[in-house]
């Protein structure tokens, strides 16, 4: 039996042992995408790449038998360098959004296409909560936003963006109407008290999480009522303060306490009584923050960018006291990492640092692409409800149907993002001429994003395998070489039997089914599930 | 519903006949394929189908492998199929230029191969093997050497006037020869004879019509001479080569004939036959004296001195083995080649010695794998020897596909008998009892000698039940390559044999262990296979003592490019590169700097002037950052742009790969993408690093031979001639001739003669009879006819604001 050193760690086989099992069998997990056990390995994707120190030769681990002496790497730099290059290489011809341009271009990275979905879908309950996980004040924004995320929508470049902003408008005035508005879950009381000095944007939204997490925010306000430049800034007809009122009550619902009136003239009082401070003051004067005992620039308060802390111990700042005055989104946004960064403070826990979330990029679309993609979601042409009017519940879901659902299905589950994550691949290194973007849509819910494949050959195998009278195959070769039908036919003809299997093993979202096929199946199954609960 | 229709319309009844004979199995595909696109000029949809049905061949595999290969068309062919040669040494040549010159004299639409009257379509080929004639193309049959952008026009008009002849005239008169070779097998009577190769590539260079003239010239004279065909005479800067071999006497060789030098060269040596031919003959004699004073001077030109000082220089350092008896040997005439000692060598390792004794022989021989590795022979019979299958194969590996090489092709026309040889002894010692050979599509001719050659051995029983009446028994055949590179990969050779697509597979397990249909399978290349019959004729020792300590023997080369005598040469290893160029080969042209030698093709690397004393050795090669390869030799001078040649052996390579692992089916290209920004003035600071890294791991992660080697160019480049990237950073091309960063200019000596301006295709240089003509830049396609016409060496190619290499004479 070959005895095989992996790591310095070493294990004897039995013969034609790869070395991918040997060293599942150590408790290394090293990354595979094309390799599906039970199936050939085609050794495409190179990611399980190894090295054999005694004969100086990177190996595919998942196809390369153990011979005796084999001195293997997995987890060195020099190894984890060829992984991570391979996904870059793969990700220079990988042509797909993980998460959609909005996403990006929305500061408060709010989750617009799913807020989206669920309008479309009727279930604005759903919705509010989704808007509300990042955005605190729906309603303001909805009404004050200068709206970034429609700048980096792709239906922008067809024919006019989807009306995100005033549909999110849409979503909490629906839920502000209702007898019993959207309460997001809290965790139980940690005794943990903070002071929030200021009770605009940033700190009602900091509030917000905060409380949510469990942890007692008491706003102090200098102002008579709160909301800040939200208030004092806006004009009242576009954000009516009703409106502004209804959102702020939305914060102390859930257990904020809100002392207005209340002009903060030193911190060492706050000190004693709370676990954490967070200024949220707007503008402050390079003489006050030094009174305070807090170090800042011409430009604000001086933070560490990566926990947000001021230079005073337990103390954060967010929000307008650290630049000129930003947008209210911005602002919001700040609100939201400030909690937490200051959540994790309070838990005990060291602060991670805000990161910017892995995603491919298509860049900007093609105006033939973008039609097309127009031409697949829904029909209706933009519009935004007149001055002073709301959606109709049918117009908002037409609006909400116009949304390309530009993030890609595999999201979440997608083995080519999960580890290009954890190799903290750079997607856009090796950057080059792009493939068309072109989503085929099929009977069956087969959707075919041939732009995404990454030539791992598993779905050609499967249908082999499966007896498929058509199958798949790879067409041309080289860089060129895509994944083909037979004569010209239909991939659901080539996977009449195997689609399900071909789907499953797709490791990253270039056969997928579709959203509406999923949503059908869950539909179907959980109509199954009643009809089993009520016989 | 497109797809019915054309079904209903095309006749069917040929594909299930090509079925009926080529058969129903998975690895039939290839030649399947080619049947049809030999039937139909492309492989239509519904002939497809009709496979499916008809055989095991399913619509998956069928759709695989058709794409794959780029010699299949899916799409109807122009009348006459026009490949230009975009091999090294044509590149070097200028084959973009013919390559632009073909678009436009054909008037293509961008992105149509074929003209708007069907009667062409364009086709890129990677390297016909013709590399001494460059720039080539070939239409259908026919090839075409050392073109000019100018010449396109006129080759396609004499193409059409003479399309509708046969294709090889000199084939159909083979038996009669054959006849005439077994009298003087027999001893019956000496002959006279004239001796002309009939190579490929001499075919190219007209030897076919020199042929044709002679051949009607001994009919009218009726001159008892013996026309013979021979192989390759391996001096290509002197075909046609024709070579006079009195039955007594020494012989006389004409080089450079034209067909309208026959008449003269036949009666300068033989008497016609016949009282009124003789008076005839002396008629015109006497007439032609009469108008001219120096009848004999034009034939004389063509004289050749075998102890001229060139030809001994050429022939000097050469030491034939796989080549031994150049020029003498008709390829296919298996009698004068057991005359010349031939299957001897078999007959010693059939009769006289046990396989271990056979392998043992090769070790002492110290012979290496000649395909580019260097792998010892002995060591990969001795692992076949020992797999205990009763089925194993024997391969050989024709596939020889860098650009620049053409070695393999050579030896498979000239010397056939030699290859089968080295193969049977081969099978013998391994224990094989059937073989292939895997011949790329690219060669015709070699395929068409190869089955002829195969054919006689089994009438002459030396393939078959009972090989020289012994108890071995083999067989062989041919399976032919489609196009595709990577099939020289062996792992990709066998999936090819196999049925399916070429691509490569991880090793270990190595094909010796489990290879062809899982059997243990024995793969050498053609050179290998040719040097075993000289080793047991000669011994092994004579082999080890020739060449250095560790690479012991000869190596073929076929020297090409900017060289004054190109030819495939024999030498000794170990000779130094200095050798090559300036002695065997006579340097570069006068005026002209020797700059560096390519070695190896798309694997190898240049060996720069300054370490032109390397010896040709497997390791002194590898130490300099090129390879043995398996032989082809590019010289390039100071005209040459090292950065754009790089980028051509990458743009093969890239194009060449399967695109089965990412390193090498998009590293690869993203190499390409950084030498294309460099190469058209487009690079950034950092890209030099980046190359660098990305060879690096290229080289590192990729699956096989052909994606561990693409980065080779392009670090020999680096590494010797650095300045030049650099420079191409800075926007200049030193040579002249990246066209992004050049420009033409016309000096003040231009005597106003017009002739620029009339040949310019883009009407880019206004019409100024007697004044200084000026290059509208815009309209400046750099297809270089100005220059090529100028009389007085007035246009010049500036770069980055200063002339460059092609303008000056260095």
């Amino acid at each position: 039996m070959p005895i095989v050193t992996i790591d310095d760690k070493t294990i004897d086989v039995a013969e034609g042992t790869t070395i991918l099992d040997a060293a599942a069998a150590l408790g290394i997990e090293i990354p595979t995408l094309c390799y599906l056990k039970g199936y050939e390995p085609s050794t495409s994707c190179q990611v399980c790449l190894v090295k054999d120190r005694k004969r100086n030769l990177m190996l595919p681990s998942c196809a390369t038998r153990i011979v005796d002496d084999m001195q293997i790497d997995s987890e060195t730099e020099e190894v984890h360098t060829m992984r991570r290059t391979s996904l870059e290489l793969l990700f220079s011809d990988h042509v797909g959004d993980c998460l959609a341009p909005c996403f990006f271009a929305c500061p408060a990275h709010m989750d617009i296409p799913l807020m989206l979905e669920q309008i479309g879908e009727e279930q604005v309950e759903e919705a509010i909560a989704t808007v509300k996980r990042d955005i605190a004040l729906p309603a303001v924004l909805g009404r004050v936003c200068t709206k970034p995320c429609e700048k980096g929508c792709r239906r922008k470049g067809a024919d006019g963006a989807v009306a995100v902003c005033e549909l999110k408008r849409f979503v909490a005035d629906t839920d502000l109407t209702r007898p019993e508005p959207y309460t997001p879950p809290c965790k139980p009381d940690t005794g943990k008290k903070v002071a929030i000095v200021g009770a605009g944007p940033t700190g009602l939204s900091a509030a917000f999480y905060l409380q949510q997490e469990g942890h007692h925010c008491v706003l102090f306000e200098k102002a008579p009522l709160a909301g800040g430049r939200l208030r004092t800034d806006t004009d009242p007809d576009v954000l009516p303060p009703r409106v502004l009122d209804a959102e702020i009550q939305q914060t102390l619902r859930i257990g904020a306490e809100l002392h207005p009136n209340c002009l903060v003239e030193n911190l060492d009082d706050l000190d004693i009584e709370f676990d954490a401070i967070l200024l949220a003051c707007g503008q402050l004067t390079e003489e006050q923050s030094t009174s305070w005992g807090i170090k800042s620039t011409k430009r604000g308060i001086d933070i560490d960018k990566e926990t947000l802390q001021t230079s005073r111990n337990r103390v954060f700042a967010a929000g307008s006291c650290l630049r000129a005055k930003s947008l209210y989104v911005r602002s919001v946004a700040d609100g939201k990492l400030a909690a937490a960064a200051m959540n994790e403070f309070l838990l005990g826990q060291p602060i991670t640092p805000p990161v910017s979330r892995f995603s491919s990029r298509i860049g900007a679309l093609q105006a033939d692409e973008a039609h097309q993609l127009a031409e697949a979601s829904g029909h209706a042409a933009r519009s935004l409800p007149t001055p002073g009017s709301e959606y109709s519940p049918s117009q908002a879901m037409a609006q909400a149907d116009r949304c390309f659902s530009c993030g890609c299905i595999s999201h979440g589950s997608c083995k080519f993002e999960r580890i290009a994550i954890q190799y903290a691949a750079d997607p856009t290194r090796f950057a080059g001429e792009r493939r068309a973007v072109e989503v085929i849509h099929r009977p069956g819910g087969i959707q075919f994003e041939p732009h995404k494949c990454i030539k791992c050959e598993l779905c050609i195998q499967i249908a082999a395998r499966g007896g498929e009278s058509l199958g798949l195959s790879f067409v041309g070769r080289g860089f060129d070489v895509e994944l083909g039908v037979p004569f010209d036919h239909q991939i659901e003809q080539g996977i009449a039997r195997t689609a399900a299997a071909c789907v499953a093993a797709c490791p990253t979202g270039a056969l997928v089914f579709s959203r509406e096929h999923q949503r059908m199946v869950k539909l179907e199954s959980g109509n199954r599930v009643n009809k089993d609960a009520i016989q | 519903m497109g797809t019915e229709i054309s079904q209903l319309e095309l006749d069917l009844e040929p594909v299930e006949h090509i079925v009926n004979q080529v058969g129903r199995k998975i690895d039939s595909v290839v030649p399947i394929l080619q049947a049809i696109q030999q039937h139909y000029r492309y492989l239509p949809e519904a002939a497809l189908r009709r496979v499916c049905e008809l055989t095991e061949i399913s619509p998956a595999q069928i759709t695989g492998v058709s794409t794959f290969y780029e010699g299949f068309r899916h799409r109807p062919q122009g009348r006459h199929l026009l490949s230009v040669c975009h091999g090294t040494a044509c590149h070097v040549n200028g084959s973009g230029m013919i390559q632009d010159a073909v678009e436009q004299a054909l008037n293509l639409e961008p992105g149509a191969d074929t003209d708007s009257d069907n009667r062409f379509t364009v086709v890129r080929a990677a390297c016909f093997g013709c590399c001494t004639l460059s720039p080539v193309i070939r239409i259908d049959q026919e090839t075409y050497g050392h073109l000019t952008a100018q010449d396109i026009p006129s080759t396609l008009g004499d193409f059409l006037q003479t399309a509708s002849r046969p294709a090889f005239p000199w084939e159909s008169g083979s038996d009669q020869q054959k006849g005439a070779s077994r009298r003087n097998l027999n001893g019956d009577r000496k002959r006279d004879e004239i001796h002309i190769g009939l190579d490929s590539c001499c075919v190219a260079q007209g030897c076919g019509k020199v042929y044709g003239a002679l051949a009607d010239v001994l009919q009218a004279t009726g001159a008892d001479v013996k026309l013979k065909q021979v192989g390759c005479q391996t001096m290509c800067h002197q075909t046609p080569l024709v070579e006079i071999v009195p039955a007594n006497g020494p012989a006389t060789f004409y080089a450079r004939v034209k067909p309208e030098n026959a008449r003269d060269l036949v009666l300068q040596h033989f008497r016609p036959r016949g009282v009124a031919r003789r008076v005839g003959h002396w008629l015109s004699r006497q007439i032609d004296r009469w108008h001219s004073d120096e009848v004999d001077s034009p034939l004389q030109q063509h004289r050749l001195d075998m102890r001229q000082g060139s030809v001994c220089k050429f022939l000097g350092r050469q030491k034939h083995i796989a080549t031994e008896h150049y020029g003498r040997l008709n390829g296919l005439d298996i009698d004068e080649y057991i005359l010349s000692g031939g299957f001897q060598a078999l007959r010693t390792c059939l009769t006289g010695k046990e396989p271990s004794a056979i392998i043992d022989d090769v070790r002492r021989s110290g012979l290496r794998g000649r395909g580019g590795a260097g792998f010892p022979t002995y060591r990969k019979w001795e692992m076949m020897s020992q797999q205990e299958s009763p089925v194993k194969y024997i391969i050989c590996n024709g596939d020889e596909g860098d650009p620049g090489a053409f070695m393999d092709r050579m030896l498979l026309e000239s010397f056939p008998y030699r290859v089968i040889e080295g193969m049977i002894i081969a099978a013998r010692a391994v224990g094989a009892h059937q073989g292939f050979l895997y011949i790329r599509a690219e060669y015709p001719a070699a395929v068409r000698q190869m089955s002829t050659a195969l054919e006689r051995c089994r009438k002459h029983g030396l393939l078959g039940e009972r090989v020289m009446d012994t108890e071995f028994r083999l067989d062989l055949s041919i399976k032919q390559g489609a196009g595709a590179f990577v099939c020289g990969e062996e792992t990709a050779l066998i999936h090819s044999i196999e049925g399916g697509r070429g691509t490569p597979r991880v090793r270990p397990p190595y094909p010796v262990e489990s290879g062809l249909w899982g059997k243990p399978t024995l793969i050498n290349n053609v050179e290998t296979y040719s040097l075993l019959p000289w080793i047991f004729r000669n011994g092994a020792d004579a082999f080890a003592e020739l060449g250095t300590e560790s690479s012991r023997g000869t190596k073929v080369f076929a020297l090409a490019g900017k060289v004054v005598r190109g030819g495939l040469i024999e030498v000794p290893m170990g000779v130094t590169v200095r050798e090559i160029v300036e002695e065997i080969g006579g340097g570069v042209a006068p005026g002209r700097r020797f700059k560096a030698v390519q070695i190896g093709g798309p694997s190898g690397g240049c060996v720069p002037a300054e370490l032109a004393d390397t010896p040709v050795d497997y390791e002194s090669l590898a130490a300099v950052g090129a390879i043995m390869g398996s032989g082809g030799m590019v010289v390039l001078d100071d005209t040459d742009c090292m950065v754009d040649i790089a980028r051509f052996f990458l743009r093969f390579t890239q194009n060449e790969s399967c695109g089965k692992c990412t390193f090498c089916r998009v590293g690869t290209k993203r190499l390409l993408d950084i030498m294309d920004r460099i190469c058209t003035g487009k690079g950034r600071s950092g890209d030099l690093k980046q190359l660098e890294q990305l060879s690096g791991m290229v080289s590192a992660g990729s699956l096989c031979g052909l994606g561990k080697t693409a980065p080779n160019p392009v670090l020999s480049t680096l590494r010797h001639f650095r300045e030049e990237y650099e420079a191409h950073l800075h926007g200049r091309c030193p040579a002249g001739k990246c066209q992004e960063l050049i420009h033409y200019e016309i000096s003040r000596d231009c005597i106003g003669c017009t002739l620029c301006a009339q040949h310019c295709p883009t009407d880019a240089i206004p019409f100024t009879p007697y004044q200084q003509h000026k290059i509208v830049d815009d309209k400046c396609i750099r297809c270089d006819t100005c220059r090529t016409v100028c009389p007085e060496s007035a246009v010049i190619i500036t770069s980055g604001e200063s002339p460059t290499a092609l303008s000056c004479l260095s």
